[in-house]
């Protein structure tokens, strides 16, 4: 899964902590808590500039879909040299984000 | 076009200061990059007066890509830790930003995942200035921007043919022009006075074996292309990957697992290109 940084001015309720918010040694608000309104004053008030959370993109896209577009981007080159190697690794690696 | 054209292109191409489609802040840049023994010092007053490139260069170099510890405040600290051609390659880079998402979209995301990439690989070679290969990777692909804004009809055609015939737009290049972008891209770089390394490594990104002078570097962005095309990051104007090419990726001496854990930090580093191209 992804993970987007963004700026506190862009947070919005519903968004989804990757990273927790620290503040010095302080840990603010834990990974993985759904950002409310009022947490979100809260960070704001607090001179953080930005915040990790769960891309919204990658849930987007279903994994099926993703190895067909793979599939597609190498239709090319799959008996060139290496290819298949990388392809192999690039369609491992997909397959452990949506795990 | 005919293939005698070729001067022709090349002063067409290297007069892109003057087109009226580059953006002021660009034209202003570009004089300061030509001038040829342009010192640290002058480029970071440059820089400091204009808050808009002071605020990008800042977020540049504060970001977890270059993993300087602590906040970096000032532009003349940038500077320091990041030398001359990095500098010049964010300027560029940067002001090029607007111009690539309105001639290809995606294209900045793909040379800013390249970037990152490649200086992911030169770290793991153990390369004594990995920054240096985070510019050429930001501009391997800046010829596309120039052939765009200075042939827009003829690249217009490169583009068509890319999605007829399925082929990359590198292949459909030669078939319009007497030079592709990657030569093109080495034009600019040698007129902005880049070193060799950095010129060869945008010029021979897609034939890697002709380095002569920095086959490493050149093949650490080949290979950065090709990874970032695979895993499908941003657009370069075709959706393909292009084959590797196994002389440059024998040469660089990476095992499965290094593949791996490439991908798996490409994959990490990229939460910050979504922050950056905002």
């Amino acid at each position: 899964m992804g993970m987007l940084k963004i700026s506190v001015d862009k947070i919005e309720p519903g968004m989804k902590l990757r990273k927790s918010v620290t503040k010095g040694d302080m840990v603010l608000l834990n990974e993985g808590t759904e950002l409310t309104e009022y947490m979100i004053i809260k960070i704001r008030n607090m001179d953080i500039e930005n915040v990790y959370i769960d891309a919204p993109s990658q849930h987007s896209i279903p994994k099926e879909e993703m190895l067909a577009q793979l599939d597609m981007r190498f239709k090319n080159v799959e008996n060139k040299p290496y290819m298949n190697l990388l392809k192999k690794l690039v369609r491992e690696h997909i397959e452990v984000l949506y795990e | 076009m005919n293939n005698n054209d070729i001067r022709i292109m090349r002063r067409k191409v290297e007069r892109i200061s003057s087109l009226p489609t580059t953006p002021d802040v660009l034209k202003q840049i570009l004089v300061v990059i030509e001038k040829p023994n342009i010192s640290l010092n002058k480029i970071s007053n440059f820089i400091s007066n204009d808050p808009a490139l002071t605020t990008k260069i800042l977020k540049m170099v504060n970001s977890a890509i270059y993993g300087f510890p602590g906040r970096i405040s000032s532009v003349s600290h940038a500077t320091v830790l990041l030398g001359l051609n990095v500098i010049k390659g964010l300027l560029i880079g940067t002001s090029v930003f607007e111009l690539m998402q309105k001639s290809m979209l995606g294209l900045w995301e793909h040379s800013l995942n390249c970037a990152i990439t490649a200086k992911l690989i030169a770290q793991r070679k153990g390369l004594k200035e990995p920054e240096d290969i985070y510019a050429a990777g930001l501009l391997h692909d800046i010829g596309k921007v120039v052939l765009i804004l200075q042939f827009p009809k003829e690249y217009e055609k490169v583009m068509n043919e890319t999605e007829m015939e399925d082929i990359t737009i590198f292949e459909a290049e030669k078939h319009h022009f007497p030079e592709t972008h990657a030569g093109v891209g080495s034009w600019l770089a040698e007129k902005w006075n880049f070193p060799l390394n950095l010129v060869e490594s945008i010029k021979y990104h897609h034939e890697p074996h002709l380095s002569k002078n920095a086959p490493l570097e050149t093949a650490i962005v080949h290979l950065s292309d090709t990874l970032v095309r695979a895993m499908g990051f941003g657009f370069a104007g075709d959706p393909f990957v292009p084959a590797l090419n196994p002389v440059a990726f024998e040469y660089l001496d990476l095992n499965e697992n290094d593949i791996k854990e490439i991908l798996e930090e490409v994959e990490d580093s990229r939460s910050v290109t979504e922050e950056l191209s905002l």
